[in-house]
């Protein structure tokens, strides 16, 4: 391992199979990381339950915490911590590797109609079978987002058509997706609209240990995914016709690309809700504290969408009151003022260069 | 022979002793609940929890109220219908964000949903065992949800008694009216911004077809709404309504409003159908019941009697 410069200056760690890594994304990740347990620690804290992270510190070591604070850790914020992780890192990946393919910074599962596909599927569900397990949720989840990615990837055609040509489609499917929802939502009895629009506004309420070990390995198959598609995905950067004239088989990987963002977004989709908006914020925030390109943008990425949740859920528990705050509301609550900071910093500086 | 008698009545005394029982609730899941539970907590307080109190059962929470026991929407049916000092239960949460941890604060021995609460069974049988009770229009009609729900708490010799005394003020009512109800037909409507045919699931509906009153069916216009069978309202629409000719007319303004007595009423319904006095015949003919809605329309014993003094004041009038 050797610390060089790369051809813009930029300091960089090269490894001796040929890996190279950005020493300020480096940095980063680290940063995101400490600050991902930072606010995870914080966020164990909060609720009506007066436990807190050192309580968690003593079981490790032996010293029993009382039924109701174990309960409050171990039942109630831990799982909503850990999975609100998961799911917002998923949501932001499938976000980041959408806006490479579709070479748009507004891509996401939403734009692309990927999550209105497992919704439609989920709410057709809660109407003809409302008892229905929670396998059969997923599977349908999967199916809906599955189905819309077949029908873009079929819509789109051949390899020679751009990436805008991939998110006009995916818009047209989503304002369809769209509207058999709301149309749904409109001549349902009036509690199954009810449970519908509170399973939209987005919740942890479900997460328990069982959902997050059919989550995880699809975890673990993401940052397997993440070192297969990066590269890949940094070609798409630079435009169809670059990324085949750098060797890049767009006819072949683009389908994998869609149906492995698929994947992730209903996952999340499924345990949590819509995550609406993450997608776009995740990925910009994460480029803003530090630009990245491939496998560290994804990383980056990631990291950044799942510390965006875990806030938002901090908020919706350390509210006092009887607030009700969905956590898709407290993640737009949290995330937009950073987004437009971020985008008026950017700009400020751009003009500062220029 | 004697050793296994022996060994069954051990085997009894023990379960009797552990004072618990194994039930099936509504929705086909066996659950252990108490015998008698004590700390019951609600997770729809005017169609589960009112029922409870009806039968003198204190609630140590219900889905819907604040920490200091208010309730969160305008009305607060435990003051409208049941004329009791229970006290008022605690809140689990803002609505749509249960709080488990506050949940489990409370201690509960039983947690009773609607058959509408089944997809958050299982985190809330973290907290206490869960048991689930049909309240859809269909699958539960005027105050069953009480008796049913007094088998559930071992309450049935509450109900029987209550229900014995609701039977005898409805032969009594009943020879009050100037003319025999049965054979004449009601349309039970709830006001909110349009028409509603009142579901099934109410006492109003209890009281008015136990004095012989039969249910006119308004047709449904193939709505996916009339389908869904899950309802407390079917919508209905205003020509449909205009047609309909019922021998009693049973009117009642939206509990979300406060002027819920006759003036009111009558001026709720005129927004939505201007001039109906002149030209609907139940009104041109002086056979419209006005209910309260914040009175009658949970499924509980109360109010049903509640809507039996009506009935019996307008016989009267």
């Amino acid at each position: 391992m050797r610390r060089e410069y790369a051809a813009n200056g930029k300091p960089v760690l090269r490894f001796a199979s040929g890996l190279q890594i950005r020493v300020g994304n480096l940095w980063a990740g680290i940063g995101f990381m400490s600050a991902a347990i930072l606010l995870a620690a914080l966020s164990a804290g909060l609720g009506v339950t007066d436990a807190g992270i050192l309580d968690l510190l003593n079981g490790f070591t032996g010293t029993d915490a009382d039924d109701a604070r174990a309960y409050a850790l171990w039942t109630v914020r831990l799982p909503r911590i850990v999975m609100g992780f998961m799911a917002g890192c998923a949501v932001a990946l499938a976000g980041a590797m959408l806006q490479s393919i579709a070479r748009n910074p507004l891509a996401d599962p939403g734009l692309f109609g990927l999550s209105q596909g497992s919704m439609t599927m989920i709410m057709l569900l809660f109407v003809l079978a409302p008892a229905a397990p929670k396998a059969m949720i997923a599977l349908a989840a999967m199916a809906g987002g599955l189905g819309v990615a077949m029908l873009l990837i079929w819509l789109v055609g051949s390899e020679r058509s751009s990436g805008l040509a991939i998110l006009l489609m995916g818009i047209a499917i989503e304002s369809v997706l769209s509207s058999v929802g709301s149309l749904l939502i409109l001549y349902m009895p009036t509690e199954t609209s009810l449970a519908l629009s509170e399973w939209m506004a987005g919740s942890l309420f479900k997460a328990n240990w069982s959902t997050i070990a059919t989550f995880a390995p699809l975890m673990v198959l993401s940052i397997v995914g993440i070192f297969l598609t990066g590269r890949a995905l940094s070609a798409y950067d630079l435009g169809n016709e670059m990324a085949m004239a750098l060797g890049e088989p767009v006819g072949r990987s683009r389908p994998v690309i869609l149906v492995f963002a698929v994947l992730l977004s209903t996952a999340a989709v499924t345990a949590v809700g819509p995550l609406t908006f993450l997608g776009v914020l995740a990925p910009h925030l994460a480029g803003f504290v530090s630009p990245a390109v491939s496998r560290a943008r994804l990383f980056l990425s990631a990291l950044m969408g799942g510390i965006l949740v875990i806030a938002a859920d901090a908020l919706t528990r350390g509210l006092v009151g009887d607030v009700p705050l969905p956590i898709g509301l407290s993640l737009t609550i949290i995330g937009v003022p950073l987004f437009i900071l971020a985008l008026r910093l950017q700009a400020l500086r751009k003009m500062q260069t220029h | 022979m004697r050793l296994s008698i022996l060994l069954a009545a051990l085997v009894a005394a023990n379960a009797a002793l552990a004072g618990e029982r194994a039930v099936t609730d509504d929705a086909g899941r066996a659950v252990t609940i108490p015998d008698r539970p004590e700390r019951i907590v609600v997770m729809h307080e005017p169609l589960l929890g009112l029922p409870l109190m009806d039968l003198g059962v204190e609630l140590v929470g219900s889905y819907g109220r604040t920490d200091d026991g208010e309730f969160v929407t305008a009305v607060d049916f435990m003051d409208t219908v049941l004329d009791t000092d229970l006290a008022k239960p605690k809140g689990i949460g803002p609505f749509g964000q249960i709080d488990l941890e506050r949940l489990r604060a409370l201690e509960p021995d039983l947690i009773i949903g609607t058959d509408l609460n089944i997809d958050k069974v299982e985190q809330l049988s973290t907290v206490a065992p869960v048991y689930l009770q049909n309240v859809s229009t269909g699958k539960a009609y005027g105050f069953s949800v009480e008796e049913d729900l007094a088998k559930v708490v071992g309450r049935e010799d509450t109900f029987i008694k209550r229900k014995a005394a609701y039977l005898d003020r409805v032969a009594e009512v009943r020879k009050a009216l100037p003319s025999d109800p049965a054979g004449q037909d009601y349309l039970a409507v709830f006001l909110t911004d349009q028409l509603n045919a009142v579901g099934e699931t109410s006492g109003a509906i209890q009281a008015l077809e136990d004095l012989g009153y039969s249910r006119l069916e308004p047709e449904h216009e193939g709505g996916a709404a009339g389908r869904g069978g899950s309802m407390m309202l079917v919508p209905l629409s205003v020509e449909a309504f205009g047609r309909l000719n019922p021998d009693l007319l049973v009117l009642m303004n939206s509990y979300m409003n406060d002027a819920r007595e006759e003036a009111g009423t009558r001026a709720a319904l005129d927004r939505i159908m201007p001039g109906w006095e002149k030209f609907l015949k139940p009104a041109k003919e002086d056979r419209i019941l006005f209910l309260d809605s914040a009175k009658v329309t949970t499924p509980t014993v109360a109010s049903a009697e509640h809507t039996l003094d009506a009935v019996e004041a307008w016989a009267k009038r």
